[in-house]
């Protein structure tokens, strides 16, 4: 990250802050009574996030909640993978340091739901004097819910932010070679195949090939039959009819149109080949967005479109992920961290995420304030792509515990596409090979 | 026979900078990269050097102002400077006395702990220092990184005292010297050198240790290798700042590499000799 | 060290060599110098048994993080004979060692020949080799990502300087491995090189001056004086770098973590994914043991080689 996006960014924020401490203050008369949000002044909680701009922008507000609750925040960012690995470590072990946490839905969440790891929220929410009115689930989205409530329907984490795939164009290359955003599957191929031209350095298409993060490209394109990773049943579909399309299509698109290589490519190499301007279109998640408009980074700042992920021979789908905030359940400052993790997921933490384009929250009032196109730091195009996204949105992963094997072996099935391999043949195999894992999982 | 002379020069010469090379290319390019915004350090063709209003020191400002960097290096200092000392106290004694007495055991378990993969420390370890209550403190990294340090000194004290000479030892023996007076004021003295290489190496080696502390390392007890692992954001390419992380950690190293290059060539030559 | 762990292999030899040792140090027996190494001992194996302990146990049960331990007897070791995965990684970690092992000791004994030589700013030059060693190797790696993108990289602008096309690097599982080994290579070459030119320091006068009035060149002296001279120095290369380059695991993880599909997971890296991100403590557990009976059995072979080529050669002294 540049200081030139950050200065931008913390001026935005500055002004936000303010907002927030106006719209708090205005908030709390109606909620006199109950609710106290210094109640645990003098606590201090431990938060551990994955590090990303949505925690970024938490950071930066921290002043503001220690400010409104006395309560005092150690906070730390690390690493996706490294952070996920710390926390199973340290909630095996029964004492985990950390007293908040992120929680990826799309990953994690059958797994702390059914280790017990994570603290049931029901009571804190039934308790006037601990949840403010804003906390309320009406205005969390119906996807925000399903992730956040386990499946008998308690809550275990609040939901954050959504996270859906758009595919970013470089809209320089299209006016240049005629050609308009595709909108359905054998358009995107036509139009990644034509404006994809080796010679001058130039690809149609771009998305990850390497396993395991290539799974959503590939559930991208099997949503559009119609079709979930694993269906109601809990019946694997990556081998089935529609499963082998989806993977001729990922095979089509990434070895005729990408870059040579882009079978290691996870998002930052995407991306960077997409900042320079070597690629047309790049299937990712809407948070990578802020990069791209950032001068200082990308040679492509101002020529960005972002498209609706194309319709499929079935449906129109676009992959959806999710981030939530939960609390260990060994916490012993279950409460004080209940009011964070408010905080994390309040209105306007919601607001200053959308606005900077850094994710998008799952609160209905937030995504649907018109007032927030004044204050985007973003094209009115991303906004609108988010806005279309919510209402084609499908899980873009199958929840269940094994996530991670799933996503390497599946993978590994489809790296292997990319190197010739037969689809039906290649997606048998990975199926085949997970499917054990899977049942195990299901039985234990 | 001048000709030959000074064609083998040339030769000599070419071959010199095909080695040195690949390093000087590496080190120059990451500092390269350190000093660029995003938008350059992925340009093709490469841009060596950045027009001058697009140098980004603020990759550099930033690494000490954004991450707790300093108490971080402090960290890394404490760790590294308490598992290398202490790893002196009491490596440099057993390395004698396994030079002297061919301790064959001992030296089977020194080998075994630089054999190990360090992954199967982490789980096992992990437990047993929460069931101490040590979590959250430095101890956990510093107890784990003398897995590192005392072979080291070991390996290269041995190789050292299998090569100083019996015979004034031998006289102080028979002066009446008990055997700790003779390592103390015999042993010792000549010793010196070795230990500075001893010194040396194991800080090198703990300062550069990344797999401890990714799992025994917390927000205030993180290490510098950690530290810049951490700069890598999701949803953000950041060669610049990371590559300025990285030069600033790897910076103490790299200068205590030329200014004690002779000593390190002279120690490791001998301590990997010896020791094996 | 290692003369007395291949003594501990091969007891009628070592007898031989205590006595020789013996008869130099009469004074002082092996028992007057444990309290030297009894602090450093008790240290090490307290901090390296408890693990050691608890992984072996903790292979003998099926404990998946998050879920119950349930006692499965030896059922985790007999999984990895029908495990292809577990058996890629083995290939993986033999062909990854091989290059790793082979490129350094090659390029190392050269870089020392030429580093012996005295010529103006070795010592400046000689640092500026060995700096790839010391720089910490995550920090490397990061930095070598960017280097080996096939499009922006700065590597393939140079090969394209030269006229040689562009290349995959770590982007392609077949040049993955080729190309880690390659990190591994440019940063581990200087210590073979150090510890052959501690070979070079030692050698003779003799055996060169009467070659140079043989009238021998300098590829012959070379590879019938110095070569066989050297070569116990680069068998402790040898020893070494196998070591290393069968747990290499810092580089691999920063760079590729096994990718791409399995193409550079190696058992290091397997065992890392089996018990972290697939939370499976005890098949990994079971991963770690098997895997250290080879490091360890790998590298006393070779000890006990180095070992018996000594002796040969003291007994032809004598």
């Amino acid at each position: 990250m540049s200081d030139r996006s950050r200065l931008s960014r913390r001026d935005v924020l500055a002004g936000s802050v303010a907002a927030g401490a106006l719209a708090l203050s205005g908030a709390r008369p109606a909620q006199a009574q109950a609710m106290n949000w210094k109640k645990f002044s003098g606590e201090k909680i431990e938060v551990t996030l994955v590090k990303s701009p949505r925690a970024d922008i938490l950071e930066k507000g921290l002043p503001e909640f220690e400010a409104m609750t006395g309560i005092k925040v150690g906070f730390e960012q690390i690493p996706e993978q490294q952070a996920r690995q710390k926390q199973i470590i340290e909630l095996t072990s029964g004492q985990p340091s950390f007293d908040v946490i992120h929680e990826s839905f799309h990953v994690q969440k059958r797994l702390f739901e059914k280790s017990g790891w994570v603290a049931d929220l029901d009571g804190f929410m039934k308790d006037a004097s601990i949840t403010s009115p804003e906390t309320a689930e009406s205005d969390f989205s119906a996807a925000g819910l399903m992730f956040a409530k386990n499946q008998q329907g308690h809550l275990r984490a609040l939901p954050q932010s959504v996270d859906y795939w758009v595919i970013y164009y470089n809209k320089e290359i299209f006016d240049k070679a005629g050609v308009k955003y595709p909108d359905t599957f054998p358009e995107l191929f036509a139009a990644a195949e034509k404006l994809t031209n080796p010679s001058a350095n130039q690809f149609g298409f771009v998305a990850r090939g390497l396993k395991n993060a290539n799974v959503p490209v590939y559930t991208s394109f099997l949503l559009g039959y119609g079709v979930d990773p694993v269906n109601a049943k809990g019946e694997l579909m990556t081998d089935s009819k529609e499963g082998v399309e989806a993977a001729k299509d990922y095979q089509r698109i990434l070895s005729k149109c990408a870059p040579p290589g882009v079978v290691g490519f996870n998002w930052s190499e995407c991306q960077s080949a997409f900042m320079q301007g070597r690629v047309a279109m790049w299937l990712d998640g809407i948070g990578f967005a802020p990069p791209l408009e950032d001068k200082t980074k990308s040679r492509v700042a101002g020529k960005v479109g972002y498209g609706l992920m194309p319709k499929g021979p079935v449906a129109r789908a676009s992959a959806t992920f999710g981030d939530g905030i939960s609390i260990p359940a060994a916490s012993k400052k279950k409460e004080a961290a209940w009011l964070f993790t408010q905080w994390a997921c309040s209105k306007q933490q919601g607001r200053n995420l959308i606005t900077t384009g850094s994710g998008v929250p799952f609160r209905n009032s937030v995504v649907q304030d018109a007032s927030i196109r004044g204050e985007l730091k973003m094209p009115v195009g991303w906004l609108d792509v988010v806005a279309e996204s919510a209402k084609v949105s499908k899980l873009g992963l199958p929840v269940i515990v094994p996530v991670t094997e799933f996503r390497d072996t599946i993978g590994i099935g489809l790296t292997n596409l990319l190197s010739g391999g037969d689809p039906a043949a290649e997606m048998k195999k990975a199926t085949d090979t997970f499917r054990p894992v899977l049942e195990k999982s299901e039985k234990a | 026979m001048t000709g030959r002379s000074l064609l083998s020069k040339i030769s000599l010469g070419f071959a010199v900078f095909l080695l040195v090379s690949p390093a000087i290319l590496f080190f120059v390019w990451m500092l390269s990269l350190s000093l660029k915004y995003e938008i350059d350090n992925g340009a093709y063709p490469p841009i060596l050097i950045p027009a001058p209003d697009m140098i980004a020191w603020e990759n550099y400002t930033n690494v000490f102002s954004s991450s707790n960097f300093i108490k971080f290096f402090w960290n890394s200092v404490i760790v590294t400077g308490s598992a290398t000392l202490f790893a002196l106290v009491v490596g440099v004694p057993a390395g004698y006395g396994i030079a002297r007495m061919k301790a064959t055991k001992a030296a089977v378990v020194v080998l075994i702990a630089r054999v190990t993969p360090a992954l199967s420390y982490l789980i096992p370890l992990f437990l047993i220092f929460q069931w101490l209550g040590l979590m959250g403190t430095l101890w956990p990294q510093i107890i784990t990184h003398l897995v590192i340090t005392v072979p080291v000194v070991i390996w290269v004290m041995i190789g050292f005292f299998e090569t100083t000479p019996m015979e004034l030892e031998e006289a102080a023996t028979i002066d009446g010297a008990n055997g700790w007076e003779v390592f103390r004021h015999v042993a010792l003295p000549i010793a010196k050198p070795g230990i500075a290489v001893a010194l040396i190496l194991s800080f090198i080696f703990s300062w550069n240790n990344f797999v401890f502390g990714i799992v025994l390392a917390g927000r205030e007890t993180r290490t510098l290798p950690v530290a810049v692992y951490n700069m890598l954001s999701f949803e953000q390419v950041s060669w610049g700042p990371l590559s300025a992380a990285a030069l600033i950690v790897t910076l103490p190293v790299l200068l205590l590499t030329i200014l004690a290059q002779r000593q390190i060539v002279a120690g490791l030559t001998a301590g990997a000799v010896k020791g094996g | 060290m290692s003369v007395e762990t291949g003594s501990a292999l091969s007891g009628a030899a070592a007898a031989g060599s205590s006595a020789r040792a013996s008869g130099k140090s009469i004074e002082r027996t092996a028992k007057d110098y444990w309290p030297f190494v009894l602090p450093a001992l008790i240290i090490v194996s307290s901090v390296i048994l408890f693990p050691w302990l608890f992984t072996i146990w903790m292979s003998l049960n099926e404990w998946k993080l998050g879920g119950s331990i349930h006692f499965a007897g030896l059922s985790n070791y007999a999984k990895l004979f029908t495990d292809e995965r577990f058996r890629d990684a083995v290939w993986q970690t033999i062909y990854y060692t091989v290059l790793a092992t082979g490129l350094p000791l090659v390029i190392g004994t050269f870089a020392a020949v030429i580093f012996h030589e005295k010529f103006p700013l070795r010592g400046v030059l000689r640092g500026l080799y060995i700096m790839p060693m010391m720089a910490t190797p995550v920090a490397i790696a990061l930095v070598w990502v960017m280097m080996f993108h096939p499009q922006l990289g700065v590597l393939n602008y140079l090969l394209s300087l030269v006229g040689i096309p562009p290349q995959l690097w770590v982007f392609s599982p077949k040049t993955v491995i080729p190309s880690l080994a390659l990190i591994e290579t440019w940063q581990w070459s200087p210590l073979v090189m150090l510890i052959v030119l501690g070979g070079l320091a030692s050698l003779p006068t003799e055996p060169y001056e009467s070659a140079m009035i043989d009238g021998a060149t300098r590829w012959q002296m070379f590879h019938k004086i110095t070569l066989p001279l050297i070569m116990p120095f680069i068998m402790v290369a040898l020893i070494l770098r196998v070591i290393d380059a069968l747990k290499s695991f810092d580089i691999i993880f920063a760079i590729t973590q096994g990718g791409p599909g399995n193409a550079s997971e190696t058992l290091n890296i397997y065992l890392y994914n089996t018990a972290f991100p697939y939370r499976d403590m005890g098949y990994g557990s079971a991963l770690a043991v098997v895997f250290f009976i080879i490091v360890i059995g790998l590298s006393l072979v070779m000890l006990w080689m180095r070992q018996r080529n000594k002796w040969d050669e003291q007994g032809a002294d004598a």
